[in-house]
């Protein structure tokens, strides 16, 4: 008899979805024109490289199309976004300072309680300017900047020069020129030779005003020998218009350094999230990527990382959870340019409700790259039979000497295991959602402990609404 | 002369990786070679398709139901010849198609291979053998298409590259909803013997519906150096010892040629490739 199933509309995630009155101080027009950039940057005092660039980045962005792959992008109409929105705060390295509606949001997201237990520094952006920022002493002492990046383009102007969107530039696809034109807050850490910080840091991003956009610019130098595991949080309260985001993410991981970069995305189910990030590794060098994508109506996230340096390595671990109204396109890349590179790619997607989950990779290897090893994992489940879950990877390989090899596999939940659990008396409902964090386990264990707990309350919040 | 778009992956992908589209001259399509076939009902039929000399062929075939087609085409181009053809295979109720596809000749060629596996518990049996040499460009793009339930397709590639050689294989298994029970697998196993090869593979899986067992997977790597030196010590020389593993990574391809005169024309035409490489 074919199972039936009921759905629950409307998926409570208050948490997530308490919205603060728009207490903006101030908000750009709507649109992309040369005005509103040039307003931006002046509020901003800009450098005048940085209006340059800027501009320049307008002229790239309109010069370019729309990908013609991946999700459609028809509903985003750049013409309603509000691109530049500045929260009525000032940055500040005490939370007593932040204005109790902002501050309260932030306790809701357990972010000051994390950082007195499990953080070495905070970074808290509210629409698009970073409004709260620490960093624990005695990494101070060691060298460590770790800062909001308008401070960091005044106090580390050249650093940040050599650097910005060198990695990811404006000429890379359309909404890296965007985010060139009108990126605002995010982070800069700056990790000096050889010191390691044993205790992560994480930056939080909090969209807020509805119809707006964020563009937080991430920037991470881990120099030689050094090491860092940076964690990124955003989320945002749901509204009946497209929110935008389309933010950058640069990592510079030096010979023999080793970062960990670790995302839970929460996105509200308005929101167009195309971000783009992007690592570059040196000799020996590790990048570990772990991303969990959870939100968003559309998302089109694809870390890359450029193995650049003899024996570099990647490990990216990602899970993607679409449901109702989701279409969540993600996936990784890797360019082997150096011999003995490595690249480990473990990925599972789950789809329920009509989600949609598309699983998108490319492994490149250049003729300069002999003995790379790479390999490709990805695990598709199905929660029922109106979603859909695609994968679509890409090998490109020069030379002789590569090991690549890739596996691909989608199914459902089996109707033996639901029967097992439940002849050991667990509930249907129990024995999916026990399925199901064991699907996603991978990914839990690669995480801190608050961060596991806060995914499997995210899967625990998606299953609520599939009821066997 | 002229550029033509041939054939495109069912879901493009990054432009960047040049595999969304394949396209050739359009004056290799003018002459063309077609074939219609129609397998009747309950009937069993084995079909040998040679490429010789032809630019361009078009196979279309419907099995109908509880029939059972196996096809064999090879193409055996001469090197300095383009080529293109094309596949378009609808299955029936409970109809099987066996698909043998060699491509070994020509200097560059494009295939596309459609299977419809229309009807509830048709199969389709696929099994590709490529070899590209020298500075030869092959093109691949195979979609398995399940629309009916209880379907099965499987599409097993077996390669091999050397000398400049380019070649990028899309192979496609695309459940639709409403195929409840239906099993694909795809593999392809590639070895390469060259430095300045190019090996380009696309495993594309899409499904809309859960009730589907989808598996894919692709390795690519050279002959190990403990396989090469245990045949050299058993004393073979190198081009020995690579033609023999080669023949070995060839042979659940080659085993389904009924026709041993083909069979071994193939084979020698690989060896020889691989003697004056």
């Amino acid at each position: 008899m074919a199972q039936e199933k009921t759905y629950i509309e409307d998926i409570e995630r208050t948490l997530y979805d308490i919205k603060n009155v728009d207490k903006s101080k101030y908000k750009s027009q709507s649109g992309l024109t040369e005005d509103i950039i040039r307003d931006i940057s002046a509020r901003k005092n800009d450098p005048e490289w940085m209006l340059e660039f800027r501009l320049k980045s307008l002229e790239v962005y309109n010069q370019l199309s729309l990908p013609n792959w991946g999700p459609d992008l028809s509903e985003l109409n750049m013409d309603e976004i509000v691109t530049y929105v500045q929260p009525d705060a000032k940055m500040t390295g005490s939370w007593d300072e932040v204005p109790d509606d902002i501050k309260e949001t932030f306790d809701r997201l357990g972010i000051p309680e994390a950082e007195q237990t499990s953080l070495a520094g905070v970074g808290a952006q509210y629409d698009s300017e970073v409004v709260y920022h620490s960093i624990q002493e005695d990494l101070v002492k060691q060298g460590v900047i770790y800062t909001d990046m308008e401070t960091a383009l005044h106090e580390h102007e050249e650093i940040v020069r050599d650097h910005f969107m060198k990695l990811v530039p404006p000429k890379d696809h359309k909404f890296a020129a965007l985010h060139g034109a009108v990126w605002s807050g995010g982070s800069f850490v700056y990790v000096p030779e050889g010191v390691h910080v044993e205790i992560p840091l994480q930056s939080y991003f909090r969209l807020n005003a509805a119809g707006a956009g964020q563009f937080e610019h991430t920037l991470i130098i881990v120099e030689k020998n050094a090491s860092l595991h940076f964690i990124e949080g955003c989320s945002a309260p749901k509204y009946n218009v497209t929110n935008l985001h389309a933010g950058c993410v640069e990592l510079f991981v030096n010979d023999g350094a080793r970062l960990r970069y670790s995302t839970i995305e929460n996105w509200s189910r308005n929101m167009m999230n195309l971000n783009t990030k992007r690592a570059v590794v040196g000799k020996d060098g590790i990048i570990e990527w772990v991303s969990g994508s959870f939100g968003s109506h559309v998302s089109m996230l694809y870390p890359c990382s450029v193995l650049k340096g003899e024996n570099a390595k990647c490990e990216f671990t990602g899970v993607t959870f679409a449901s109702k109204g989701q279409n969540l396109d993600t996936g990784a890349s890797v360019i082997h340019c150096a011999p003995h590179t490595s690249a480990n790619i473990s990925t599972r997607t789950i789809s329920k409700a009509g989600g949609k989950a598309t699983y998108r990779s490319a492994v490149k290897v250049t003729k300069n790259a002999p003995y790379a090893k790479c390999s490709v994992n990805c695990e598709s489940l199905m929660l029922d039979d109106i979603s859909r879950s695609d994968t679509l990877p890409t090998m490109d390989i020069e030379g002789d000497e590569a090991d690549i090899g890739h596996e691909a596999t989608i199914g459902r939940i089996s109707d033996e295991a639901i029967f097992y659990l439940m002849s050991r008396g667990i509930s249907e409902e129990e024995a999916r959602s026990m399925i199901v964090r064991g699907f996603v386990e991978p990914i839990a264990k690669e995480l801190p402990l608050e961060y596991a707990v806060e995914m499997n309350n995210l899967v625990n919040i998606e299953l609520e609404g599939t009821m066997g | 002369m002229s550029k033509v778009q041939f054939s495109e992956i069912p879901m493009r992908t990054w432009n960047w990786l040049g595999v969304n589209e394949a396209a050739v001259d359009s004056e290799l399509l003018a002459e063309a070679r077609k074939l219609d076939v129609n397998i009747e009902p309950d009937h069993q039929e084995n079909m040998v398709v040679e490429y010789r000399q032809e630019s361009y062929g078009a196979v279309n075939i419907n099995v109908g139901e509880n029939a059972s087609l196996k096809l064999t085409q090879l193409q055996l181009l001469p090197e300095d010849r383009e080529h293109a053809n094309e596949i378009n295979i609808v299955l029936e109720k409970n109809a099987r198609i066996q698909l043998v596809a060699v491509e070994t000749g020509s200097r560059a060629f494009a295939s596309k291979v459609n299977i419809v596996l229309k009807g509830n518990k048709s199969r389709a049996d696929v099994s590709v053998l490529y070899f590209g040499d020298g500075d030869r460009s092959l093109d691949m793009n195979y979609v398995l298409d399940f629309q009916g339930r209880k379907t099965v397709g499987n599409l097993e590639v077996y390669g091999g590259l050397m000398g400049q050689s380019q070649k990028i294989f899309r192979g496609t298994l695309d459940f639709k909803q409403g195929v409840k029970q239906a099993k694909g697998y795809e593999k392809e196993n590639v070895v390469v013997l060259s430095k300045g090869v190019r090996n380009r593979s696309v495993p594309i899986m899409l499904s809309g519906e859960d009730d589907v067992v989808g598996n894919h997977a692709v390795s690519s790597g050279k002959i190990s150096e403990d396989k090469l030196h245990y045949l050299m010590s058993r004393g073979l020389n190198p081009v020995e010892a690579r033609k023999l593993v080669l023949e070995a990574a060839f042979n659940p391809v080659l085993e389904l040629i009924d026709d041993e005169k083909l069979r071994q024309e193939i084979d020698s035409y690989i060896k020889e490739r691989l003697e004056n490489e």
